[in-house]
């Protein structure tokens, strides 16, 4: 589509920048550059822009906050670094409380030298970067299409901090139901997935390389294997791939009598998955003022 | 033209005819600012682009209530254009901006708070003019509804001048222009950080986008009832009075919410009900004959 190409809206955070850069960004703003010719916006919200205009050196403090408005900023999404000291933390470099450039922190796709960088640059810089969201766009779309063709893999360690981030995506809508931001998957720690890594057997889902959903399970040794924390990104859902994961990990026990999985009593949706794929409930039991967990099971034949 | 025709043209023109207002808007307003400006189908390339973003939220639940806000949104254009009665008009118009804020207050995030807060003000201020116009144009026409008002072919801005300016100064709010843009503005995208609209993202907010083109091409329908005697010389005033709320929007800083609700209260009140008190004593002492 033409129309991400034509109206790049951008975001503009100065990360201790000496403020030659961002005089030059808004002079971009004035009747002389005007930006706006090309459908520019500045946004003061990041999740109005596509384009992230980084100016300065990032420093320890401020780290968090670009990593912040990054995060907040919906895909497609690029990010340009103005000036020298963006792109490679400039002449403060080998300071103590500097970072470096803007790429210790978040992905970089263009880099605009200059000190200060000009507003001709700047623009270019922009446009380049347009070329970038737009492939992005593309990959976008066609993951979108693609979540048929998932594939279902046995994670690695590596993969952990990227199913944490999946896991805890995917249990807002738990926590939604209940009311309650205190969920067991919602506050478990990279430590204690870890932990928990040496002990399960961890199945991911991935589309285009990008880990969209997951389960664990475990043979607790007595001829049940425990299913558990499945997770789908909620951009996913509805699309079975939920299904498909729980037939997976079954497959990765062969030898147990029973299979177990558990759930919160108003998450109808999953009770429902759980009892097409011909789980049964078998106990409830409190665990929290708002939650109370269904166990159902399912034997083997 | 049976109603129903009018009312499927009003479901496909009004967009595109509200979106090449706001091009043309943003062109007009680059122009005053000695800027070339974006191109007049700007708006569609925004929205467009914003419908292939991805989908993010706080909670899922707040993009329902857009929705309604867009449904009801149409729904009281089709009403207007429908030629349904205008009291109903305004109380459906009233409605949708309250699944708008109701939205924004689902959204929890303190600008998005701040935004609503003020849309409330904000309705709060523009509500009596509205209410006032469809009083005054009922004392002029003796009917409520937009179907007959439009087929009298009067000119009812030359009994009701101070309520058409009334209504004039709450369109300001209404179309969120300057000096009265406290909730959510077009222009100064950083200092409310969009304000009602901060925490909606991607095709959530296209569809607000395209919610403003119908209201705006509905806004612009009241103002037309005001100069039916033909329907050349209500376009030509109509559009007259667009450009005028350009004019304003761009010579005007953005005032205190304290302000916008005193004075839009005191404009209504002077200039709209002195209007119709005016109206109503002529009549009474019969000097003036109001068309039966």
């Amino acid at each position: 589509m033409s129309g991400l190409q034509k109206s790049p809206w951008v975001i503009h955070y100065d990360a201790s920048s000496c403020n030659g850069c961002d005089i030059e960004v808004l002079a971009s703003l004035t009747p002389g550059f005007d930006v706006e010719r090309f459908g520019i916006v500045n946004t003061g919200n990041p999740k109005h822009a596509d384009v992230f205009l980084v100016t300065g050196s990032v420093n320890e403090q401020n780290r968090e906050v670009v990593r912040n408005i990054y995060e907040q900023m919906p895909e497609p999404k690029v990010v340009v670094a103005l000036g020298a000291c963006a792109t490679s933390g400039g002449i403060f470099r080998e300071c103590y409380n500097v970072a470096g450039g803007v790429d210790t922190v978040i992905p970089v796709d263009v880099y605009v030298p200059g000190c200060a960088v000009r507003p001709e640059a700047i623009i270019d810089g922009v446009v380049r970067a347009l070329g970038i969201l737009e492939a992005r766009r593309a990959a976008m779309a066609a993951s979108s299409t693609a979540a048929g063709v998932m594939m279902i893999q046995r994670a690695t360690a590596a993969d952990l901090p990227e199913l944490l981030a999946v896991q805890k995506v995917a249990y807002q809508s738990e926590a939604e139901i209940y009311g309650d931001m205190s969920l067991p998957a919602l506050r478990q720690s990279l430590g204690e997935l870890t932990g928990d890594f040496g002990r399960m057997i961890f199945l991911k889902g991935v589309v285009n390389g990008k880990i969209v959903a997951s389960v664990r399970g475990y043979d607790d040794g007595q001829g049940t294997a425990h299913l558990l924390r499945l997770s789908v990104l909620p951009y996913f859902r509805g699309r079975r791939l939920g299904r498909r994961l729980i037939a997976a990990v079954e497959r990765e026990f062969p030898g147990v009598g029973r299979y177990e999985i558990f759930t919160g009593h108003r998450s109808a949706v999953n009770i429902h998955i759980y009892t097409k794929l011909g789980y049964k409930r078998f106990k409830t039991e409190p665990f929290s003022a708002a939650v109370e967990w269904v166990y159902m099971e399912k034997k083997t034949s | 033209m049976s109603p129903w025709w009018r009312v499927l043209i009003y479901l496909v023109a009004a967009p595109l005819l509200g979106g090449l207002l706001a091009g043309l808007d943003r062109r007009i307003s680059a122009r005053m600012q000695a800027r070339l400006g974006p191109p007049l189908l700007q708006p569609f390339y925004d929205v467009a682009k914003l419908w292939s973003k991805e989908r993010l939220v706080v909670r899922r639940s707040q993009n329902f209530y857009i929705l309604f806000f867009f449904l009801l949104t149409v729904f009281t254009g089709a009403l207007f254009f429908g030629g349904s009665d205008l009291l109903l008009v305004f109380f459906a118009l009233t409605l949708s901006g309250i699944f708008f804020v109701l939205g924004a207050y689902k959204a929890s995030s303190p600008y998005s708070f701040v935004g609503a807060s003020r849309e409330l003000i904000q309705m709060m201020a523009d509500e009596p003019a509205i209410l006032l116009t469809a009083v005054g144009m009922y004392m002029v026409t003796h009917t409520f509804s937009v179907h007959e008002i439009a087929a009298q072919q009067t000119m009812p801005v030359l009994l009701l001048p101070g309520v058409f300016f009334a209504l004039m100064y709450v369109m300001e709010i209404k179309f969120r222009k300057s000096p009265f843009d406290l909730s959510s503005s077009h222009h100064a995208h950083q200092e409310l950080v969009r304000g009602i609209a901060t925490e909606f993202a991607g095709p959530t907010l296209a569809l607000i986008e395209v919610a403003h083109w119908y209201e705006n091409v509905m806004l612009l329908g009241w103002i037309f009832l005001f100069f039916s005697i033909h329907w050349a010389v209500g376009l030509a005033f109509t559009a007259l009075s667009f450009f005028l709320l350009v004019v304003v929007d761009n010579v005007c800083a953005r005032v205190k919410w304290q302000f916008v609700l005193r004075s839009a209260w005191r404009v209504t009140l002077v200039l709209g009900c002195g209007n119709i008190l005016l109206l109503w004593l002529l009549e009474m002492f019969g000097i003036l004959k109001l068309n039966q």
